[in-house]
């Protein structure tokens, strides 16, 4: 067996281990959603369309995190991780309309101030597009270190 | 830096957990919230003010303590003019606790016998705008507002005075007898005394009577008041002014014309 016969080996293990990863991973996230929906389930005749916005949010997000996965190990992996921070953010905002969210039922019209919750969610995403871009930073770093110690 | 991130991770982790775990419990719990009204009750003040007390009962069975809990309503005739408003709050609503709480609405009297002429003769209706507010969990306010009619009877529904009936006393003066008749339509009892006074046509006071009422809810009233008059100043035109005086309202005139030779 060659060098490059072991290398395409390796990275196809690599490949397979990587997507079986994302998939468990999507499993349990999707059985997370499917869960917490089950709270929610009873305020759909409220809420017009919140299963429809529900499952949008969890598919994109779960692709991302798909993507994520399948290139992780690569510096790659890091723009998977801003971009599912980014979207989670533009997702809430647009998603909760700033914050005020306004429903009609039955004549009434409820208004929910979400804007609390909103602000943690949006300090959170933050939180993690912060520490995906300090993990690339850190890969950068350590792939310079390392190119550093094999010139020298 | 690989700690520094794995921590950034682990906490982001754990306060995403507890941010949906609150925020899922909180929405959750508002199934478990009952708001229900009893009957109201009508007060009468001695500075003659009507107070409606509404029974609202509040059982909050959720997991978490409602906090700044506020009713507001307001009443207004079908042109949209203020009757009345009332404001009702709790500062909390403990968890598994069920409370019941009194929402007052104040009518002035005055204030009913001046705009609200049309509400003592007309059934009805109210609009009347209701806001509840209250911070799910403390924390997330929500607000609910509702616009709804509330029928209204009039407590002298259909009011008329019949064809008076003529009677000599003496050379000088009349005995005239004047029926009248209402339907009680309104939520309440109506007791009190209608007073009638005779004007001919030249605008001249002629005679006076009054008579006691009492009439159920919902009762068809007749009655009769007796009018002495003297039979030279009585003409065949002319007009009566009613005046109404009850537990709740004093209104009056209400001129409804006669004409003896019609």
């Amino acid at each position: 067996m060659t060098l490059e016969d072991k290398n395409a080996r390796s990275l196809t293990k690599r490949f397979v281990f990587n997507a079986l990863k994302a998939l468990v991973k999507s499993f349990v996230f999707y059985m997370l959603y499917l869960f917490v929906l089950s709270f929610f389930v009873q305020f759909e005749g409220y809420v017009p369309g919140l299963r429809q916005t529900l499952e949008s949010f969890v598919i994109v997000y779960i692709s991302l995190g798909v993507f994520r996965d399948i290139v992780s190990d690569t510096f790659f992996q890091y723009f998977f991780d801003v971009a599912k921070a980014l979207f989670v953010i533009c997702y809430l905002i647009l998603a909760l309309n700033g914050g005020i969210v306004n429903l009609t039922y039955m004549d009434v019209a409820l208004t929910v101030d979400l804007r609390l919750f909103l602000m943690a969610a949006i300090l959170l995403s933050l939180l993690g597009l912060a520490r995906a871009i300090l993990q690339a930073i850190n890969c950068a770093n350590k792939k310079v270190e390392l190119t550093f110690s094999y010139e020298f | 830096m690989d700690v520094s991130i794995r921590m950034i991770s682990a906490a982001s982790t754990v306060f995403w957990i507890l941010l949906v775990g609150f925020f899922a419990s909180a929405v959750y719990s508002v199934k478990d919230l009952h708001l229900s009204l009893g009957e109201p009750r009508l007060s009468l003040t001695t500075d003659g003010h009507a107070i409606i007390s509404i029974p609202i009962n509040i059982e909050n069975m959720g997991y978490y303590n409602l906090g700044s809990f506020n009713i507001a309503t307001k009443v207004a005739d079908l042109n949209g003019a203020k009757i009345t408003e009332g404001s009702t709050s709790v500062p909390i609503v403990e968890r598994g606790s069920k409370i019941t709480v009194l929402h007052n609405l104040t009518f002035s009297t005055s204030v009913l016998s001046e705009s609200c002429i049309h509400y003592l003769f007309n059934d009805s209706s109210f609009m009347v705008t209701a806001k509840i507010s209250l911070k799910l969990a403390e924390t997330i306010p929500v607000q609910a507002l509702s616009n709804f009619t509330v029928p209204w009877g009039a407590p002298f529904y259909n009011f008329q005075l019949g064809q008076p009936t003529i009677e000599p006393v003496n050379f000088t003066h009349l005995e005239i007898t004047v029926p009248i008749s209402f339907e009680n339509h309104a939520p309440i009892d109506i007791n009190g005394e209608i007073s009638l006074y005779m004007y001919n046509s030249e605008a001249i006071l002629v005679g006076r009577g009054e008579s006691k009422i009492a009439a159920p809810q919902g009762n068809l009233y007749t009655g009769s008041i007796l009018l002495y008059v003297q039979s030279s100043e009585i003409l065949e035109k002319g007009a009566f002014e009613v005046y109404f005086s009850t537990q709740f309202m004093s209104y009056g005139p209400l001129v409804i014309p006669y004409d003896f030779g019609g």
